[in-house]
């Protein structure tokens, strides 16, 4: 190729993409309805969900607007849960009184209430455990393996998820004095 | 959006399945396209490897240096084995770095070494939007078009598919250019990294404007600002590269003869100082045919450093017709009246013709290595970066290489 026909070829596709970057917001406009959508994902409304704990006491995730909220799905045969919940307990332990919220959704649908049950209790922990017996919450959150881990915040926006052993208890305790130091401002 | 793949009872996480594999099929590819460009593929492997280990490492400290009390919480989590806890920004500065160390401590050529690297980048992109694609990531915006995909409530563009389909269109074009790996297809270095630069940059300008997620600068999007910027840095490194302003570069060249060889040589090296100023030329060398042939007459051999502005093709032509002058018969290797071959075009890297520059004949026999060390003790392969005199450790040619006279050097100019 000559010298000057690269020449020409670069001039106009230089000029063609300063179009294309001017026209953009023209042409693809980005509604600001978007983030009004509730979605399982960061950056979305996390969706509204209501269950029961195996006492038979119902929570709902509205009850926590305002405040960060750590939805954990897990079930009691995934060793991954069962090895990141001791962390979990340490960080709502430290957080709780400042108003974050640990909600721990058994998959019961695909897993034996009584050995979840007696997992959750015999390690004490003290956030609180929820049962979804149905799988309807776990089929709208798009759990597709467990441990799946969404974090809120105050705002109930998604601002982070994350599938398997990426929920450990460094990520989380930063994750939130983040949220926290933000819903201070 | 299909965040795992189920093996049986393995849940593996498909971005990190994607990333990995990107970086896997690229490497490989790049290790082949050193090979075929002659660059060091085992150097060039070892950077990528250890680069990326640098890398997560110092993803991992630069999330402890943002958030120092979680160290004195827990300082072992330094070394946790989970994907999280970690700094992309920080861990690709440090991946960068220490990959740029390992190069510049095994003297990698730049521009040689960005052209291997070419497959990887183009991997890599494919790579990290199929992740996203995978997590429903960068995601696009609504669409009513019949191959608009279900995304978190909408039917949207698939905007990393759009990303990945134009790059796997570049890669493809790179395969048939380079006529499967074996070259870069170009005749000064650098310009296939420009060349590849501009399509990732133009790609990113493109299918960025149907993405939901955009910084805004006013109403444009920086993304799509810095992409512009990068298409015309691209644009100027190859106009750069491909087309450089005429000046004389060195030229190596390797000469010999086993015909009245001291007379060969001699007028060889004449009719060269006619149209050239040589800069340095070895010791002459004598030779057994390296064919093992033993009723081949033995070869003297000399190397020369020429200075020219003529382009490759012309200088090629002036010495075969040097050659010709000397009566030189095409196909008769027994009798060789003049063997006259470019080693080395100044820095450059290329093939054409078939034949390989810098010639590939200079990693495997004595006679043209032993001259050249001689006449140049400083000299850097322009390909792989390797100095001559690991270049002659590494030569098994077994063939007695004599020093037969000693030619006064020509002075450095």
């Amino acid at each position: 190729m000559k010298k000057k026909q690269f020449i020409i070829i670069a001039v106009s596709l230089s000029l063609l993409s300063v179009v294309w970057v001017l026209l953009t917001p023209l042409l693809f406009p980005v509604q600001q309805a978007e983030v009004s959508q509730t979605a399982p994902h960061r950056g979305f409304y996390a969706p509204g969900f209501t269950l029961e704990t195996p006492q038979g006491e119902s929570f709902s995730l509205s009850d926590y607007h305002g405040q960060p909220v750590l939805i954990f799905f897990w079930a009691s045969w995934c060793s991954i849960c069962k090895a990141a919940m001791p962390g979990l307990d340490a960080v709502y332990r430290d957080f709780a009184p400042q108003g974050f919220t640990i909600l721990a959704v058994n998959t019961t649908y695909q897993d034996t209430l009584s050995s979840a049950v007696n997992h959750f209790q015999a390690q004490q922990f003290a956030y609180t455990l929820l049962l979804d017996r149905d799988g309807a919450v776990s089929a709208e959150y798009r759990v597709r393996a467990v441990p799946t881990s969404l974090l809120i915040g105050p705002d109930g926006i998604v601002t982070d998820v994350i599938i398997g052993s990426g929920i450990s208890e460094g990520f989380l305790r930063a994750r939130v004095n983040a949220l926290l130091a933000e819903g201070e401002e | 959006m299909f965040p795992i793949i189920n093996l049986g009872p393995l849940a593996l996480q498909a971005a990190g399945f994607f990333l990995l594999v990107s970086l896997f099929i690229g490497t490989w590819l790049t290790s082949k396209l050193a090979s075929g460009i002659g660059a060091n593929a085992d150097a060039i492997e070892t950077s990528i490897l250890v680069g990326l280990l640098a890398g997560i490492l110092g993803a991992r400290i630069g999330f402890f240096l943002k958030n120092p009390a979680l160290f004195m919480n827990d300082p072992f989590s330094l070394f946790s084995l989970t994907p999280s806890m970690l700094d992309a920004s920080f861990g690709i500065l440090v991946g960068v770095l220490t990959a740029v160390i390992i190069a510049q401590n095994k003297h990698l050529p730049l521009w040689p070494t960005m052209d291997a690297l070419t497959p990887l980048f183009i991997a890599v992109f494919c790579g990290i939007h199929l992740a996203n694609y995978a997590n429903g990531n960068a995601f696009g915006l609504p669409t009513s078009l019949p191959w608009g995909i279900e995304l978190w409530g909408t039917l949207r563009h698939p905007v990393q598919l759009y990303a990945v389909i134009l790059a796997a269109a570049l890669l493809l074009w790179l395969l048939v250019h380079t006529q499967l790996l074996t070259s870069t297809g170009f005749l000064h270095s650098g310009t296939l990294f420009g060349v590849v630069l501009a399509g990732l940059a133009l790609n990113t300008l493109f299918t960025q404007a149907f993405a939901v997620e955009k910084i805004l600068l006013g109403e444009l999007d920086f993304l799509q600002l810095v992409s512009l910027l990068i298409f015309i840095g691209a644009l100027a490194l190859i106009s750069n590269r491909a087309f450089p302003a005429r000046k004389k570069v060195g030229v190596m060249l390797s000469m010999g003869s086993n015909q009245n060889p001291a007379l060969h040589l001699s007028q060889a090296t004449q009719m060269l100082s006619d149209k050239f100023r040589i800069r340095r030329q070895s010791s002459r060398y004598r030779t057994e045919d390296v064919s093992g042939d033993k009723s081949t007459p033995a070869f003297i051999n000399q190397v020369v450093e020429i200075e020219t502005d003529l382009a490759y093709e012309e200088l090629r032509a002036h010495l075969k017709s040097i050659e010709g002058a000397l009566g030189r018969e095409p196909g008769n290797k027994k009798q060789v009246t003049l063997d006259l071959d470019i080693l080395t075009y100044g820095n450059e890297v290329f093939t054409t013709h078939k034949k390989h520059i810098p010639a590939p004949d200079m990693l495997k026999y004595t006679y043209i290595a032993r001259p050249l060390a001689e006449m140049s003790p400083d000299f850097r392969h322009p390909a792989n970066g390797l100095s001559i005199e690991r270049i002659l450790a590494q030569i098994t040619d077994q063939s007695a290489v004599i020093k037969i006279s000693e030619v006064e050097n020509g002075t450095e100019g």
